[in-house]
């Protein structure tokens, strides 16, 4: 339910419609609205609690700061690690318990809006390039720690109209689907290098899989020797299909492709003929393409030899079980 | 992903298919006549396989297309060989030998440190190889996405593969009977 409120993965780039000055206006906008909304209630708690929230800006934190008081122990011990100075005000509060009087609807909407506010100052900051990445990480901290004492909130109360809202306050911010990238510890966190690196781990992983599928990439490290190995296997299997439809030509003057039945031995001796013929390029390159054997009948369902394990020191044996399957395949 | 037996069969099957189209036409024709025929017949029973969601199945039916329309507006179904061959290939080349002399005359401004030449040096490896790989993978020169480039790769190295197999157990087959 509040699940989305908690990484700042989910944040959308909506915000990005904005600009950073109308949309630190708007913010501002909206505390003085919130904090004025409020002090018609009667939870000094929660003005305190608001006023902190929404001021991620260092000036605005010390100065809520003087008159800090403590709702949930919960906040106490995260916070301490990041604003120092605060520390008696917070060891007085720790003893408070997080039991505070809270109107239901309004407060959990006011405070997801400040959840809002707070994801918006923190991708504000994203977009400032600036690298402060410990200022992302307060924020990553500091709205995990709102959902787990919005969620004990919540859990105390056990209405049903406040986990609706929360849940379609959660979806409404979810709305949005783009791709979310976490910036590490230490990296530029402006718009075009998150992109660049979303771009290069895809490419990368794409990468992985071509040399899962090529054989012999795992030796060779780096984008050159792997592509080079592609560009040759990619190019050896061309020629092959050329060679191939060349010698069925020649083979097969109707152009019939219907296949009979055979004996082993000849099919195998048929095989070892080929052998020398048949290698076109380099001779790894033709024992570690698998032959699977064509699933037809399936009466005689040899299991295929694993092809990785084929090596060009033992080529004989590797082409005896693959014979066999292949007779397997023709078998009709 | 290895070539299934299933995508094994369909190939066999269109590629029959366009074989019966042509067996009317050749009787006595030469060697080279045949091979002709068998290559591109094979060509477009792979393409077709992916049923034009590939730029390099695309690309290939177009370019056995200029070689034999006739086969391919036959071996595919009406309408998709009409979208097909008449989509055009998007014009989407980039002049790089003008983009390369303008790097070129930039670059001679900048002084360097040996570590930014080594990485330049890499990158332009790097460059050339995705080049290369362009030119092997038909269709490739459209593809200024690398990572599209690397996907249809994938892709065809696939099709390519199982388009061996049947080929190569089809041949193999073939000869063993001949030998009986």
């Amino acid at each position: 339910m509040l699940e989305g409120l908690v990484s700042p993965e989910n944040l959308s780039l909506s915000y990005a419609d904005m600009s950073v000055p109308e949309r630190l206006k708007w913010l501002q906008q909206h505390q003085q609205q919130e904090v004025l909304s409020l002090s018609s209630n009667d939870s000094p708690d929660l003005l305190q609690i608001l006023q902190f929230h929404g001021s991620n800006n260092d000036e605005l934190l010390q100065s809520t700061f003087s008159h800090f008081q403590m709702v949930g122990s919960g906040f106490g011990t995260n916070y301490n690690m990041g604003f120092g100075h605060s520390h008696e005000a917070m060891d007085g509060c720790i003893s408070r318990t997080s039991s505070c009087q809270i109107h239901p609807p309004d407060t959990m909407g006011v405070m997801l809006k400040n959840s809002e506010e707070n994801r918006a100052i923190s991708l504000k900051n994203k977009r400032k390039s600036e690298v402060k990445t410990r200022e992302e990480e307060k924020t990553e901290k500091k709205i995990k720690v709102e959902a787990e004492t919005e969620s004990n909130i919540s859990n105390k109360e056990a209405s049903s109209d406040t986990s609706k809202e929360t849940s379609k306050g959660a979806s409404q911010i979810q709305k949005l689907d783009y791709i979310h990238v976490r910036a590490r510890r230490g990296e530029a966190t402006d718009r075009h290098s998150l992109a660049e690196r979303a771009r290069r781990e895809k490419i990368s992983k794409k990468m992985k899989y071509l040399q899962d599928l090529v054989p012999g990439c795992n030796t060779v490290t780096g984008k050159a020797g792997v592509l080079d190995e592609i560009i040759n296997y990619v190019q050896s299997l061309q020629r092959q299909v050329e060679f191939l439809s060349m010698k069925l030509a020649v083979i097969n003057p109707e152009l019939e492709l219907g296949v009979e039945d055979l004996s082993v031995k000849q099919f195998q001796a048929a095989y070892f003929t080929n052998f020398p013929v048949v290698i076109a390029s380099k001779p790894s390159v033709m024992v570690d393409v698998p032959l699977f054997p064509l699933d037809q009948q399936g009466s005689l369902n040899l299991s295929v030899s694993n092809p990785n394990q084929t090596s060009i020191d033992a080529p004989s044996e590797s082409w005896e079980t693959q014979s066999q399957s292949l007779f397997a395949s023709v078998l009709r | 992903m290895q070539p299934t037996s299933s995508m094994k069969e369909e190939f066999l099957k269109k590629w029959q298919m366009g074989l019966q189209i042509y067996r009317p036409l050749i009787d006595n024709t030469s060697v080279s006549e045949r091979r002709k025929a068998i290559k591109l017949s094979a060509d477009v029973a792979m393409a077709s396989l992916r049923r034009g969601t590939t730029c390099w199945s695309r690309a290939l039916i177009q370019k056995t297309a200029t070689e034999d329309n006739f086969l391919v507006r036959q071996m595919l179904s009406g309408i998709k060989a009409e979208t097909l061959m008449n989509k055009k290939l998007p014009k989407v080349m980039c002049h790089r030998k003008i983009v390369r002399r303008s790097k070129k005359i930039l670059m001679r401004r900048k002084s360097k440190s040996v570590s930014e030449e080594i990485a330049a040096k890499a990158r332009k490896l790097v460059k050339r190889k995705t080049q290369g790989l362009r030119n092997v993978v038909p269709g490739g020169e459209f593809m200024n996405n690398d990572v599209l480039l690397i996907q249809e790769t994938l892709d065809y190295i696939v099709s390519l593969q199982t388009q061996v197999n049947v080929m190569r157990s089809i041949v193999d087959a073939a000869e063993a009977g001949i030998e009986r």
